[in-house]
């Protein structure tokens, strides 16, 4: 190749030769002769390649001659050890993948604001009540309400709330509402029937988020009124799946819960609604959604002051604070009540949440979590960093020959440290790029993991700043774990070492030697977090999933149902209901079929409080309204009593079955023909009583974790929707088509939505478990290979140094076996080292696992003593390979090498 | 050799520039004529010459041409460049106000 460089070697070659012919010529002069001159001339002008050396560091280029040499020679030295290079590659590429995964999850759940303009400016309008929260409000509502910081805090308005808030404050803000709940509605677009989550808002939402459509427009204030043409806007996503990505269906029809809406505009791509994860697709105006329509006592919810079911957002004025609008909200607030209360100073405090961010739901629950698994992937990050640092520190060692060779050539210190510190980049490039693979296929992996309930997962799109600040992160330690050994490395006397010729190691080994047993110790402590944590929370996921649900949770099949909004009305519902069962009973393959108001294993659901006679009410029972055939699906008979028949469903009888736990809490078998109040009714209100008809084994009704009492009603003849559970004599594939065929001769234009078998249901709601099972085994084995990587690493480098002194003990009479002994006990002493330093760091993170976790603590001896033995497993496996080397030395040949 | 002093830091440079003002040279002839102006009192070790032809080379301050010198054979004769010969000035002025204070201390 043509390099100026070249050039530049050759002249300086002449340059020199002219030189030294220059001095043979004065010393033949003073009357040398010839060979006694040319000998006198080169002992005058000393090393040459010494001068050499330094004229080129002189020189033009001379650095990105230097790096390019760097560069290649690192290459070499990479290809020349293929497993230390591999290991580090993957070390680095797992532990910046991982990390640079965890991140983004992390800034899209916990920190990123909504992709909205000046997303600073938007508040939430929440309320707490000054004790707990009174009751004639929370019981006709609908939002969420609960401890949030430790205080009780409640998301919902009503709509004349709604309006006088908005009005008190107009010059300093823009209020906008919505319902803080997404409803399932059915849609037929085209024929095409699916279903989607809705979401209503103020006429005004869009244009308080500033948002600009991607087609079409928003709604107008107008639009949002009772008898308005009902227009709808979509999400991009909603556009893409179901209207098939067509610019042309603006301004076109769709059927909503069997409502015709004009499609007025759809989001941009970007907008994935209140907050990551939200499941909403289809926006209308408050006025216009299916949830307030569809009838509530006859009543329109908007309208009625005691019906709280909107939610507010806010957007300050620029050079509004939060502070400044709240004492204004919160004068207006109590007098817009339908019952205003007597003492003002009990009233509810109005409170305002920033809003940057969206929603907090997602923040709320996995705030905990990720900062667990934050924690995890940082100690994976770091033993991959230490491993690499132990690997360069090892081939530095071992190059120690190569680099006194390349100091007595003239080769200057800061040149050595700058070939080190690019063999480390080179490592950090490769690393990191191949990082970026991990990262990318880890996301995704998450995302799918978070999916909402309904089934959307989170985009977690690799921010480039994130994948830049964390390569830079790790780059900026990878070059400092590289200059370590780099110092070392160009610090070390280059004659006594070349003296010594690398065979006995002195002083400068016995040092490396003790840097790498720390860097082992602290692997190995960070290992024990790491391993234990894979154990605790798979014996978690495992507990759970084990655990028996009271029933045979085998060929069942459960999917959806919603007739009341695809053209059923009250009248033929009840028939529905009863042909369907009858019809799905007689299919081939099926052995029964019921039908429930409430999906089963769906954590949620309905939930109700009870009093038996005059005991004290038990709140956070579970109900379900089910049909005849629900309750033989999950045990073939009752403990006592009777199951409901299709006459308690037609006459609408106040009749119930109570679950084992719940019977024998209230007084046993006595209870059967008995009264039990439903005490959730509107207040004021007698209590509706239920009969006491049966006693029912307690089974898990909505999910494997928690076992409420549990309270069945007859099915309600007016249920819109339901879940249809089937069980099959055959494994659910084959029985599912002619469960299908039958539903299809039912109706046609019935869709049946979300088909999952009753296995698929229950570890659906287990999806948080086991996405920490299977990260945390996933960091407990990198973590495990990366540690016995090092230890192995430590002792097979020790063991190689010791061989002299082996050999002597050998010869002096040691059995080999003494040698074994000896070996393994030196490597395993390190790894219970590193186990005794790792306890306490367990011990200080368990509080944060504690929560994580279900029925379990995080330190039982079960899991401690898994987690021990396989660390002191690996470490066997990785300290016997040298040992038996070690054993198996010839004393002859040990003492000749000498 | 007795009597021979080291170079001051950095004094290289100023003694190859005023020699190569004379005149073109190459690198055995530099070091001979700061030898014997110095009455042999200033050695230049060739490990330091060479890199500071380069260095004096890169900065601009001298040119080199490969030429037929006095006696045969092709040497790389050095000179002064315009910029060289202005640096030079101002060295030797900055020299002569240095060498001028130290008198003045010393002398005092």
């Amino acid at each position: 190749m043509r390099f100026p460089w070249n050039r530049a070697e050759a002249e300086m070659e002449r340059e020199i030769d002219h030189h030294l012919q220059q001095l043979v010529l004065e010393y033949e002069r003073q009357g040398y002769k010839h060979e006694e001159a040319v000998l006198m001339a080169k002992r005058e002008f000393g090393g040459r390649e010494q001068v050499k050396e330094r004229c080129r560091e002189e020189r033009r280029w001379a650095w990105v001659r230097g790096l390019r040499q760097d560069v290649i020679f690192g290459a070499r030295i990479m290809r020349k050890a293929p497993v230390v290079t591999l290991a580090a590659v993957i070390s680095l590429a797992l532990g910046i993948g991982a990390s640079t995964a965890i991140v983004s999850l992390m800034d899209v759940v916990l920190w990123r604001d909504l992709p909205v303009p000046s997303p600073k400016q938007l508040v939430f309008v929440k309320w707490q009540p000054s004790g707990q929260f009174p009751r004639e409000i929370v019981d006709g509502s609908a939002g969420s309400m609960g401890p949030e910081d430790g205080e009780n805090v409640a998301d919902f308005f009503s709509y004349t709330s709604f309006r006088a808030l908005r009005q008190s404050v107009s010059k300093r803000a823009r209020l906008a509402a919505f319902t803080g709940f997404t409803n399932p509605v059915s849609v037929s677009y085209a024929g095409r029937p699916t279903v989607a989550q809705e979401r209503g808002v103020s006429g005004n939402f869009f244009s308080t988020l500033e948002l600009k459509p991607e087609l079409g427009r928003f709604f107008t204030e107008s639009e949002d009124a009772y008898g308005a043409p009902a227009t709808v806007v979509v999400s991009h996503r909603f556009w893409v799946r179901a209207l098939g990505e067509d610019p042309a269906v603006i301004g076109t029809s769709i059927r909503i819960n069997n409502r015709l809406y004009v499609i007025a505009g759809v989001l941009r791509r970007d907008f994935y609604g209140l907050a990551p994860g939200d499941a909403s697709e289809i926006y209308t105006p408050l006025h216009q959604t299916a949830f307030m329509l569809d009838g509530h006592g006859g009543e329109l919810p908007l309208d009625n002051d005691r019906f709280w079911c909107v939610s507010i957002l806010a957007r300050l004025a620029p050079g509004v604070s939060a502070a400044q609008l709240q004492p204004a909200l919160g004068t207006v607030f109590p007098s817009t009540w339908s019952r205003r209360p007597k003492d003002l100073s009990k009233a509810p405090r109005i409170r305002l949440d920033e809003g940057a961010r969206g929603l907090g739901f997602l923040r709320r629950e996995f705030r905990n979590p990720l900062m667990v698994l934050g924690g995890l992937v940082a100690l994976l990050l770091a033993i991959a960093c230490t491993n690499i640092a132990n690997l360069l520190l090892a081939r530095a060692t071992a190059r120690q020959k190569e680099i006194a060779m390349r100091v007595s050539l003239g080769c200057s210190r800061s040149r050595l440290m700058r070939q080190f510190l690019t063999e480390s980049a080179l490592l950090a490039a490769v690393g990191g790029t191949a990082s970026i693979a991990v990262a990318y296929l880890t996301a995704n992996l998450l995302g799918q993991f978070l999916a909402d309930r309904d089934g959307f997962p989170i985009a977690v799109a690799l921010d480039w700043h994130i994948v830049i600040i964390v390569g830079a992160t790790s780059a900026g330690a990878l070059l400092l774990f590289g200059l370590f050994p780099a110092w070392r490395g160009a610090t070390l006397p280059s004659a006594a070492w070349l003296k010594e010729g690398g065979g006995s190691m002195r002083t400068a080994a016995r040092r490396k030697w003790t840097t790498g047993r720390v860097l082992v110790l602290i692997q190995m402590a960070m290992s024990v977090v790491l391993v234990l944590s894979a154990v605790v929370f798979t014996r978690n996921l495992i507990g759970i999933e084990s655990a028996d649900p009271g029933f045979d949770r085998r060929n069942l099949i459960l999917f959806d149902i919603r007739p009341g909004t695809s053209g059923y009305d009250r009248s033929r519902l009840e028939q529905f209901y009863f042909n369907l069962s009858e019809q799905l009973s007689a299919t081939p393959g099926v052995v029964q079929a019921g039908v429930a108001w409430m999906r089963p294993m769906n954590v949620g659901g309905w939930w109700g409080s009870v009093r038996f006679g005059h005991q004290k009410e038990i709140p956070g029972v579970s109900m379900n309204s089910v049909s005849p055939g629900y309750l033989p699906l999950y045990s073939p008979r009752l403990i006592a009593g009777r199951n409901f028949t299709w006459r308690d469903v037609t006459s609408d009888a106040k009749v119930a079955v109570i679950s084992e736990d719940l019977a024998r809490k209230l007084g046993g078998l006595g209870v059967l023909g008995r009264a039990l109040a439903f005490t959730d009714g509107p207040p004021g209100q007698k209590p509706p009583e239920f009969e006491i008809i049966g006693i029912s084994p307690a089974i898990a009704a909505t999910s494997m974790k928690d076992r409420p009492f549990t309270v069945w009603v007859p099915l309600s003849k007016d249920t819109k929707e339901a879940t249809v559970i089937v069980r099959t004599s055959q494994p659910p594939q084959i029985a599912l088509p002619a469960i299908r065929s039958t539903m299809r001769n039912l109706d046609r234009n019935l869709p049946m939505v979300d088909v999952t078998t009753m296995a698929e249901q229950i570890s659906k709601t287990l999806q948080r478990e086991r996405m920490f099972a299977t990260l945390c085994d996933g960091f407990g084995i990198l973590a495990l290979v990366l540690s016995v990587v090092g230890l192995y690493g430590v002792m097979a480098y020790n063991t190689s140094r010791r061989q002299s002194e082996i050999g002597v003990r050998l010869a002096l009479g040691a059995m080999p076996r003494d040698v074994l002994v000896m070996v393994l006990l030196e490597g395993l002493r390190l790894a219970i080292g590193g186990v005794l330093i790792g306890l306490p760091l367990v011990w200080l993170g368990a509080k944060y696992v504690e929560k994580e976790l279900f029925h379990m603590k995080p330190l039982e001896p079960g899991s401690v003593s898994s987690a021990l033995f396989i660390l002191l497993a690996s470490a066997l496996v990785a300290v016997i390979i040298p040992a038996i080397r070690a054993s198996a030395l010839r004393p002859s040949d040990t003492l000749r090498q000498e | 050799m007795p009597g021979k002093t080291d170079l001051l830091q950095g004094t290289l440079d100023l003694l190859i520039l005023k020699v190569v003002a004379q005149g073109p040279l190459h690198g055995y002839g530099i070091a001979q004529k700061i030898l014997l102006t110095s009455k042999e009192m200033l050695q230049v070790q060739q490990g330091s010459l060479y890199p500071a032809l380069h260095r004096l080379q890169r900065k601009g301050l001298l040119k080199s041409e490969w030429k037929e010198s006095g006696n045969g054979p092709m040497a790389k004769l050095y000179s002064l460049t315009a910029a060289g010969r202005k640096q030079l000035q101002e060295e030797l002025a900055q020299w002569q106000r240095y060498t001028g204070a130290i008198a003045l201390v010393l002398e005092s």
